[in-house]
């Protein structure tokens, strides 16, 4: 079954730490985004594959609700 | 009263006008970003404008209450949910002790606000119970709300079933796009002609490295008069130096090249100059919008943001409500 994870907060991409093919376990962290100056970890909901990233380092203004990464 | 089960992010007490009148000791005034969604949260719940309320930031809590009351939300769309059913905004609604609330991110606009009848009743603390969460002091135990706290709620007279009226709602931008006022000054004769122009025509972006101390904005470099650069040596080095000076709150500081507009807990003086200040009624755009999105400034004269101020204190009254 397929996990999309989603951006908790607007904000920016502060650290991508996953690639398609990349192999997590649940609570692994996925990627961290920056807003007020703080950081907001995104963990990984189950273990499985990475399939998708959809969000890059570095990228601005992006909105809560955004499918970032696709874990299978 | 409030049982926090999750804090969310840096979710605050606070109050209006807030910690006032104690700048001068370095106290900023805290308070909510958006105080006009704020004042109607508690106007519908029959608590004053000002009392005590949480303003939840982005991502918002879980809190569990304890006994039975009547609750509103305004402001940003933080999807929150009542034991699994959605809250309607702009409302008061009738909860039962033990019920949940969970609020989610925040879709439409940035901070969300949850007034309580009763108002909340955590510790006055230099004239106010607004949170300052960078210095340690008023909130709960001086800081944002934190998971297991259990927030003091005073006894109301909440009726449920108001609504705000559509008209005396804020509209919160949905284009990334924000008009916002200022007024002049007050050290606008530091900047050149071309340096105000620039300013103006220009799309300045939010930059993500903005909280409730500072809201930092990227765009070009400024353009100086010459008593810029033409001053005795105390005024410092930089064309934006000027000798230690008080901040007002609203300014729009230029530390460097870098404009950032001081907002609720931000420092009430140093050495830059501010050539622009975003007046009390245009708050609450910030406290609206989001990193990356894009403000056009607009002058006004200070006596209509004065009005401004009046007109929008005299819709967070009974008058705003159906």
């Amino acid at each position: 079954m397929a996990h999309e994870v989603e951006l908790q907060t607007a904000g920016n991409m502060w650290k991508v730490l996953v690639k398609p093919g990349d192999q997590v376990q649940a609570g692994d962290t996925l990627f961290i985004m920056e807003v007020m100056k703080m950081e907001v970890p995104h963990e990984a909901p189950a273990a499985g594959t990475v399939s998708a990233v959809n969000v890059a380092e570095g990228e601005e203004g992006l909105e809560a609700g955004f499918v970032a990464v696709v874990i299978d | 009263m409030l049982e926090v089960i999750k804090p969310g992010l840096e979710t605050s007490i606070q109050d209006w006008p807030g910690r006032y009148g104690y700048l001068n000791c370095g106290y900023p005034w805290s308070g909510p970003m958006d105080s006009w969604s704020f004042r109607l949260a508690n106007v519908l719940v029959g608590n004053t404008p000002g009392d005590a309320a949480l303003e939840c930031q982005f991502i918002g809590p879980t809190l569990k209450f304890q006994r039975a009351t009547v609750i509103a939300l305004t402001g940003a769309d933080m999807q929150a949910k009542l034991d699994g059913e959605p809250v309607p905004l702009w409302q008061s609604i009738a909860v039962n002790a033990g019920q949940t609330l969970a609020m989610g991110s925040a879709r439409v606009g940035a901070r969300g606000y949850l007034a309580i009848a009763g108002g909340i009743r955590n510790p006055v603390f230099f004239g106010s119970r607004a949170t300052f969460n960078k210095g340690g002091l008023g909130g709960m135990e001086g800081h944002a709300l934190k998971a297991g706290q259990v927030v003091p709620v005073g006894e109301g007279q909440g009726r449920a079933g108001l609504r705000v009226k559509e008209t005396a709602r804020p509209v919160i931008a949905t284009d990334k796009r924000w008009q916002v006022e200022v007024v002049l000054g007050p050290n606008d004769d530091w900047i050149d002609a071309a340096g105000h122009e620039r300013f103006l025509t220009t799309d300045w972006k939010l930059s993500s490295k903005s909280d409730r101390g500072g809201f930092r904005l990227e765009g070009p470099d400024w353009t100086f008069t010459e008593r810029a650069f033409h001053k005795l040596p105390e005024h410092g080095s930089d064309p934006a130096n000027i000798v230690d000076h008080g901040y007002p709150v609203g300014a729009i500081n230029l530390a460097g090249q870098t404009p950032i507009i001081l907002v609720a807990d931000g420092p009430s003086g140093g050495g830059f100059i501010n050539p622009y200040t975003v007046p009390q009624c245009a708050f609450w755009k910030l406290g609206q919008s989001k990193p990356g999105e894009v403000y056009r400034f607009q002058v006004i004269p200070v006596t209509e943001a004065q009005q401004r101020a009046r007109d929008m204190a005299a819709r967070c009254t009974h008058d705003s409500l159906e």
